[in-house]
């Protein structure tokens, strides 16, 4: 049974895994309430809510926008392994303090710092998960790209969420030679599994040249293939630019979800101070 | 109207002394649909790049002559203007698509070019291709063929007079490859657009398309009406071309004393019909194979597998699969893209874990079997030999798993290994930088390094000329003596006949038939279910004779080129 369990973990982790939630992540949630969104206006919430909290030191200004953000992040419906990295990025940064300081008897005194840090990092963390993982990395290029940033860079974010699953497979293909060819220490005894540790580093280095080369090899077809679809004519055209940007267009949802937060915001701010 | 002049061309690649197109001259009139054919490295991928000005405007190199592509001088004009006249599609399907979502990757050529109208051109495109209804969704979500198509609606989009296709089906079982040729015709005869196809299959050939270019050595041999260029069966074969299945039976039996010496050759099993009718039955004979041990090798008990998506339920590959290998069969795996193929295999060398359901080596459960015993039972050769290279070179490949275990006088067995596939003078250079059938020779003596009792190789065939796959088939023959039980996947129809002595299809995840290929391909219901296709030849003889089953042009001669002679010797008396 319990080696079941190890099993179930270890497969729940394989790369197969990790490159279906990268895809999950970027595409996976596109018919939720924040990725129908205009991509410009939530830069702009991102804009408030990923710089105000660390300015902030007032508990209930910053439980509200946590509050907020959970509530976006569940909106945008974030994969499961983004959610669970947060948690642990959370807890590994100040959580851990606040649960020690609590079980050691910590008073308000001490507690009350850490939970600002911690409500702080985590209204930050959360109202990015929101906006980079609920809108869709085309979208997201093209708002950036409205706000004067270079096609280069709007093009490199959505070409990598295209390669990335590509680089991913690719390495578990090589992973998987070395698996069926290799010949991994035994790692029973304590000893065993720190040399097999070290082998599994080892390995995963070893893969790093055949990695790139055959990804090299890959792209060489998608250079020529960019070349005639246009891309580089395309870099160079402002028409083009306009043309990509005129899909962007603000509706009533935006608004309403903008006045809605600078509404919770505002009553936030309010109690705060009548308290 | 030309919509292609060249005159003159001669081009070499930066750095190599020797041009890969030699004074070259051709004209292509508008509405073509024109083959190029020709060995590995006779310069047809060369030649097709200059048409749409990659070359010399993105790989530079000397270029000599002119290209004229409606009306354009090539060298006169960039890159962008002349992709709206003549569109390319690469062989290598998969890294051709740019972008994640299907419609999305079809107009975005538009997009560059500043057409404002571009997503009602992408719609445009995906519609010609056969694509409609899929413009939402998302590229990993389609089967290869759709994907094929997906890359021709990219090109298609600027909607240019000449599309050119570099071996359009290489990858493709026969049920997608038509449907890529019925598209293919669709926008030569409703679209007027001129179609040049580099490609192998003279089959389609002779079904899909009216002239035949055949290069050799850069330069062009000649230009010919498909009826003409097919019947030129000794040359096309001296450039390693294989004519139509029919077309050699009829010109082998003609060269014999076969009937009516001088006639026509036909190039499709209709036109074959009439040919060889002349020819009444012969005499069966049934290929008997040696009788197999019934010792079980290895058998899947009530396997279900699903896999994860990005979106939506689980897709389920396997419901309740059961399945026993024996030991010492060749059994070939068949079926369309995604039955479930390359899953079994990978599920054989623990790569996957069953849902439900176990896989038992001669009784004993993968899951207590660890890597070391599993890698002596079972080996798996990949589809992409790519992935089998994890060393600098060849030599080093293919003597890593023995080195790592410590194998008494592996170096003495790796040098037999390369002798053995003809790899000895590669043996130093990096596995990827081979020619493909180098490659997959290569990945062969990878797989049985270590003398599995089990082989399973995946596709061992795709993605090679004709040539080279009969090279390859006849590499594996010979392995035949030094290998125990192997399993092939495959789509390659020719293969399975000449190779296999049990053959299970599967579709959809389950076995829908399995036996020999007479009880195979002999039912006729289960292969259309399937979406496999016996070789020509087979169709050949069927149409001439039910009782007919013959896999070969021998087979097929034997059967029935005895009546012929027959009938010629009584003429004679005559």
């Amino acid at each position: 049974m319990k080696k079941k369990l190890t099993e179930n973990i270890l497969d729940k982790i394989s790369i197969d895994f990790l490159r279906n939630q990268v895809l999950k992540n970027a595409y996976g949630n596109d018919d939720t309430v924040i990725a129908a969104m205009d991509p410009r206006m939530l830069l702009v919430w991102y804009l408030f809510f990923g710089l105000v909290p660390w300015f902030a030191d007032d508990i209930p200004f910053l439980l509200g926008c946590f509050l907020l953000v959970a509530l976006t992040t569940k909106l945008a419906r974030v994969a499961g392994m983004v959610l669970f990295l947060f948690v642990v990025g959370i807890f590994s940064q100040t959580g851990y303090l606040l649960v020690v300081t609590l079980l050691f008897g910590g008073d308000a005194s001490a507690i009350g710092p850490l939970l600002i840090l911690t409500l702080k990092v985590a209204t930050v963390s959360l109202a990015s998960v929101t906006i980079f993982s609920g809108l869709d990395p085309d979208k997201l290029a093209d708002g950036l790209m409205w706000y004067g940033c270079p096609e280069r860079l709007s093009f490199s974010i959505s070409y990598a969420y295209r390669m990335l699953p590509l680089l991913m497979e690719e390495f578990q293909n090589i992973l998987l030679s070395y698996r069926l060819r290799g010949n991994p220490p035994a790692h029973h005894t304590f000893a065993g599994k720190v040399r097999y540790l070290i082998y599994q580093v080892k390995i995963i280095m070893h893969a790093f040249y055949p990695l790139m080369l055959n990804t090299a090899k890959r792209s060489r077809t998608t250079v020529e293939v960019l070349e005639i679809r246009g891309y580089r004519y395309a870099a160079t055209n402002r028409e083009v630019k306009k043309i990509k940007l005129s899909s962007l267009k603000l509706t009533n949802n935006d608004l309403l979800f903008l006045s809605l937060s600078f509404f919770w915001v505002s009553v936030t701010v309010l109690i705060s101070t009548l308290i | 109207m030309n919509v292609i002049e060249i005159e003159d061309l001669t081009y070499s690649y930066p750095g190599s002394g020797e041009p890969a197109i030699k004074q070259l001259n051709l004209k292509v009139e508008k509405g073509d649909f024109l083959a190029i054919v020709g060995n590995n490295g006779c310069g047809k991928s060369t030649f097709c790049k200059t048409l749409n000005g990659l070359i010399p405007h993105f790989i530079s190199g000397d270029f000599e002559g002119k290209v004229l592509v409606d009306g354009l001088d090539t060298r006169q004009t960039d890159v962008g203007t002349l992709a709206k006249k003549a569109g390319y599609v690469y062989q290598d399907f998969e890294n051709q698509i740019l972008r994640p979502t299907v419609l999305d990757d079809a107009s975005y050529a538009c997009l560059n070019y500043a057409m404002t109208d571009y997503e009602q051109r992408g719609r445009e495109a995906l519609k010609q291709c056969g694509l409609e209804g899929k413009e939402k969704d998302y590229i990993w979500q389609l089967s290869g063929g759709q994907t094929h198509l997906l890359a021709l609606a990219g090109a298609l989009s600027l909607q240019p007079e000449v599309l050119i296709l570099d071996e359009p089906i290489a990858q493709l079982d026969p049920v997608h490859a038509d449907r890529i040729y019925a598209v293919l015709r669709e926008l030569n005869e409703v679209y007027h657009k001129t179609i040049i196809v580099i490609e192998h299959h003279t089959e389609y050939i002779a079904d899909f398309c009216k002239h035949v270019l055949l290069m050799k050595d850069g330069r062009i041999r000649w230009m010919l009406p498909v009826q003409e260029a097919l019947q030129r069966v000794e040359e096309l074969q001296e450039c390693n071309i294989f004519p139509p299945q029919v077309t050699i039976a009829a010109h082998r039996l003609q060269k014999g004393c076969g009937p009516a010496t001088g006639r026509r050759l036909p190039v499709t099993v209709e036109e074959g019909k009439e040919f060889f009718a002349p020819l009444a039955q012969g005499k069966r004979e049934t290929t008997v194979f040696a009788k197999k041990t019934d010792e079980t090798a290895v058998e899947f008990q009530h396997v279900s597998l699903s896999y994860r998506t990005v979106k939506g339920d689980p897709c389920i590959v396997f419901r309740d699969l059961n399945l026993n290998i024996r030991k010492g069969e060749k059994v070939a795996v068949v079926g369309s893209n995604g039955a479930g193929k390359s899953t079994l295999m990978k599920l054989m060398v623990g790569m996957l874990k069953p849902d439900r359901g176990d896989i038992r080596y001669e009784g004993k459960s993968i899951s207590y079997m660890d890597r070391g015993e599993l890698s002596r039972k079972v080996s798996m050769v990949y589809q992409n030999p790519e992935n089998m290279f994890i060393r600098d070179c060849v030599e080093g490949d293919i003597s890593y798993a023995m080195e790592v275990r410590g194998i008494p006088g592996y170096r003495e067995r790796t040098r037999e290994l390369l002798e053995r596939f003809r790899l000895t003078d590669l043996g130093q250079r990096d596995g990827r930088l081979l020619s493909g059938g180098q490659m997959r020779r290569a990945s062969l003596a990878i797989g049985i390094a270590l003398n599995p009792e089990i082989l399973l190789l995946d596709e061992p065939t795709a993605n090679l000329d004709i040539a080279t796959r009969r090279e390859i088939r006849k590499t594996l023959e010979e392995m035949k003596e030094v290998t125990k039980t192997v399993l092939i996947a495959t789509h390659d129809m020719q293969l399975v006949c000449e190779w296999a002595d049990r053959i299970v299809v599967l579709c959809h995840g389950e076995v829908i038939a399995d036996g020999s290929r007479d009880e195979i391909f002999g039912n006729r219901e289960k292969t259309r279910e399937a979406g496999i296709r016996p070789p020509e030849i087979f169709a050949m003889g069927q149409a001439l004779d039910p009782e007919a089953f013959c896999y070969t042009v021998e087979e097929f001669l034997d059967w029935f080129g005895e009546r012929g002679k027959e009938n010629t010797d009584e003429e004679k008396a005559d």
